[in-house]
């Protein structure tokens, strides 16, 4: 609802704002986590920055793919639109699948641990995207469908929802169901010995992404068949969540059993 | 390691304040360059202080271009059509 935010005079856009506030706070907590369980703090920067740049690949990746047929081509080699499209427009599960990658990588290149950083600090993934999703909000993008009930928000003129429309706040929703899941995976990691924390990320983002997915309105959405593009990753987010879970099930099974 | 770091953390945070298209992006990458070398740099007591200099840059940088070029997919959807 608010495209800049005024600070000491200063016009910053709310979005980026968001994005790095959460950032900073995960940073926060992820600092504290590193120090109770002994692990290494520059091996957890590391990992960190290498996912950052494989979030930022692959975020943008998904974006050009979802977005390949509104983007004029023919234009590229001017480097104006080349630096708008570089610029703007991030695809959260490109992002997340970059991520994952590139910190596998650094794992293997730097002789980390990556597993053990990722399962004990992956509850942080939904707490930042819940701030990232508020600065939807505030830049009024990613919004939802008309709706008339309670709680509906109308966007004023300029922001980049239809303006004066009764519309369901996805984005604030969204951000709610990331809270609880990031609590929930906390919770479970603290309160018992289960070792399946990023599996249950990939389940529970994996389900709510796929039905918030029906309330979403805003036009640019790669869709396959009757399934948008986000839809098709949560499906497969939540087969291969499943998958990782029966194979870490039966061998720890096996194991008792020898 | 830790002088590149700094070096780059330095670039980066100078190019936030370059009003040139092409900047905003390519910041963000130094920073983030800035930030694994100067966390390697650390391994080596002999060069943890400038190699902390080089992140704590580098992490002032990143977090400048986050605020003020990132943007999510449909806030500028637009720009693409344009």
């Amino acid at each position: 609802m608010h495209l800049y935010t005024n600070f000491f005079g200063l016009k910053i856009p709310s979005y980026g704002l968001c994005i790095a506030a959460g950032l900073v706070l995960a940073n926060i907590v992820a600092v504290i986590i590193i120090k109770r369980n002994k692990l290494d703090f520059n091996d957890f920067i590391i990992l960190e920055a290498y996912c950052l740049l494989g979030a930022f690949t692959g975020a943008k990746a998904l974006y050009l793919i979802v977005s390949r047929e509104y983007i004029d081509w023919s234009r590229i080699s001017d480097f104006n639109y080349f630096n708008e499209l570089i610029l703007g427009g991030f695809v959260f599960y490109g992002g997340f699948i970059g991520g994952f990658l590139f910190a596998y990588i650094a794992g293997i290149a730097h002789k980390i641990a990556a597993g053990t950083y990722i399962r004990k600090l992956i509850f942080l993934i939904p707490f930042m995207h819940a701030f990232g999703r508020i600065g939807c909000f505030m830049a009024g993008c990613c919004y939802g469908i008309p709706y008339h009930g309670v709680g509906a928000v109308v966007f004023p003129e300029g922001s980049y929802a239809p303006a004066g429309v009764e519309l369901f706040p996805i984005q604030l929703v969204e951000a709610a169901a990331l809270m609880i899941i990031a609590l929930i995976i906390f919770t479970v990691q603290i309160r018992t010995d289960l070792n399946c924390t990023i599996e249950m990320y990939l389940f529970l983002y994996g389900v709510v992404r796929f039905f918030l997915e029906f309330l979403r309105y805003d036009s640019l959405r790669g869709h396959l068949s009757e399934l948008s593009t986000s839809q098709w990753i949560s499906i497969l987010m939540i087969v291969s969540a499943i998958i990782s879970y029966k194979i870490q099930f039966s061998s720890k099974a096996v194991r008792a059993e020898n | 390691m830790g002088v590149a770091s700094l070096v780059l953390g330095i670039i980066a945070i100078i190019f936030n304040f370059i009003p040139i298209p092409g900047m905003g992006w390519l910041s963000t990458i130094l920073a983030i360059i800035g930030i694994i070398l100067g966390a390697l740099g650390r391994k080596d007591p002999a060069k943890a202080g400038i190699s902390t200099a080089g992140m704590v840059c580098s992490i002032i940088g990143l977090v400048i271009s986050l605020i003020f070029y990132i943007a999510c997919a449909a806030c500028v959807g637009a720009l693409a059509y344009a």
